[in-house]
């Protein structure tokens, strides 16, 4: 009996890859998700959201000098050490994933909804300015973008541009 | 009469004595690797203070519930948190020095959940699951023996880390079988180029497509045949090594610390299944 069970759980996981069945979603179903595991790791290849973000100058003629736009992406020195303690490099992923979740938020809005509303997009407001203040102090304008890059083996193949923030007046 | 008791105490201390040992392993690897964790939160401070990016105050509106969230607010505040990653740190010290007990195993299931919800659902992804699947199998361990049947509780507690560790093997293999980027190779250079240590270099062995596709396909044959290691405890054995490595390339590529040490953690519980699936089965 249990090697029939042991086989049928297995051919169970196996459906579970081949039949498409609907999300179910909520609040704490998201902030529970550890114990509803998937398993699937680094699977798809395809279109991957990255955060750009660029800051101006309010010139004394009014206009605005932007800088170029940033890439907001983590990258870190590799040291055998991290094996046992790694806290920045995993910061810096927690970060990546914070972007992930940004944009499955966008994606899930329901048309005309204002995404400022959502606790990712003011999460990827505090990075930005966090990132932004770590170049360049003295700015008074800021925006961030949510491009979609698809990469192939010998890098970006193509970018689309998901959300363009309003420009922010940076309170001091 | 004598030699039958004798025989049979003998018996039951071979079936006893590998599960003790599992035990102890689980508990030792599980505490080591609660450490990492809990010592690379408590440098964390600075980007979950009240300004940060990771700041209770924006995210505390993802909790549906007031009073929930009213006493989150409570637990949450930077000092209690910090008070309760301390706190977290002594019990896997105890966890390491005295074993599991309920109110031990209990308080970390707890403290869990909370730094899980504090991190939005997932701090660092697949290793928070795993470490959540091996303090649930703790914790059933815990639960069933404070109801009467120890051995009963750490066979179930064993059972499902294993089943949920194979688990993520096998579904790991399966979907990337089920991708054509996976079986033509490309998806591993492509992963290796995005990881947080930067693109892989211009000569490097991976960007060889051969040398990209031999990785691939061994490491999604691997992963699907894994469920085998049930069949033989030496079996499970060498799977459980080449996991290790497997993990330690994940960790050297993409940095992925966590992870290695969250299923080693789960390495003693497959090891032991193996031996008890096969002795029964086999």
């Amino acid at each position: 009996m249990t090697e029939v069970l042991f086989i049928a759980y297995f051919l169970v996981l196996v459906a579970t890859l081949v039949i498409k069945t609907p999300i179910i979603k909520g609040p704490w179903l998201f902030l529970m998700r550890a114990f509803f595991p998937n398993w699937k790791f680094f699977h798809a290849v395809g279109y991957v959201p990255h955060l750009y973000a660029r800051s101006a100058v309010q010139l004394v003629t009014g206009e605005l000098q932007w800088t170029d736009w940033v890439l907001i992406y983590p990258r870190r020195v590799r040291r055998l050490s991290h094996l046992v303690h790694n806290p920045d490099t995993n910061i810096g992923l927690a970060q990546q994933n914070m972007v992930d979740h940004f944009w499955a938020d966008l994606h899930d809005l329901p048309e005309g909804v204002d995404p400022r509303g959502l606790v990712s997009y003011k999460m990827m407001q505090r990075l930005c300015d966090q990132v932004l203040r770590a170049r360049d102090v003295n700015f008074t304008h800021c925006q961030f973008e949510l491009r979609m890059a698809l990469d192939d083996r010998e890098g970006c193949a193509d970018t689309q541009v998901m959300m363009t923030s309003p420009v922010e007046v940076v309170a001091c | 009469m004598l030699s039958t008791a004798f025989m049979s105490t003998f018996i039951q201390a071979l079936v006893e004595v590998p599960t003790l040992m599992a035990i102890r392993a689980t508990e030792l690897v599980f505490a080591w690797s609660l450490t990492i964790q809990t010592l690379e939160y408590l440098r964390m401070g600075q980007y979950t203070a009240q300004d940060a990016f990771w700041s209770w105050p924006l995210q505390r509106a993802d909790i549906p519930n007031a009073p929930v969230r009213a006493l989150l607010d409570v637990l949450f505040k930077p000092h209690m948190h910090q008070l309760h990653l301390v706190l977290r740190l002594c019990a896997a010290v105890a966890l390491a020095l005295q074993g599991a007990s309920l109110p031990l195993i209990g308080f970390l299931f707890v403290g869990n959940l909370l730094i899980l919800i504090r991190w939005r659902g997932a701090f660092n992804g697949g290793s928070d699951f795993m470490t959540l699947v091996v303090l649930t199998g703790l914790l059933i361990s815990q639960v069933v023996g404070a109801l009467g049947n120890v051995e009963l509780g750490w066979q179930a507690g064993f059972w499902y880390i294993a089943i949920q560790a194979v688990t993520s093997y096998f579904m790991s293999g399966a979907v990337k079988l089920l991708r054509r980027e996976w079986r033509n190779g490309s998806a591993m250079t492509i992963f290796l180029n995005g990881a947080i240590y930067g693109p892989l270099s211009a000569k490097h062995l991976l960007r060889n497509t051969w040398l990209a596709l031999f990785g691939s396909w061994g490491f999604i044959v691997w992963e699907i045949l894994f469920p085998l290691s049930l069949l033989d405890p030496r079996l499970a054995a060498v799977f459980c090594a080449v996991a290790a490595l497997f993990h330690f390339l994940v960790f050297w590529f993409f940095g992925l610390n966590r992870f290695f040490w969250a299923w080693m953690c789960a390495f003693p519980a497959i090891i032991w299944c193996s031996a008890q699936f096969s002795a029964r089965f086999v």
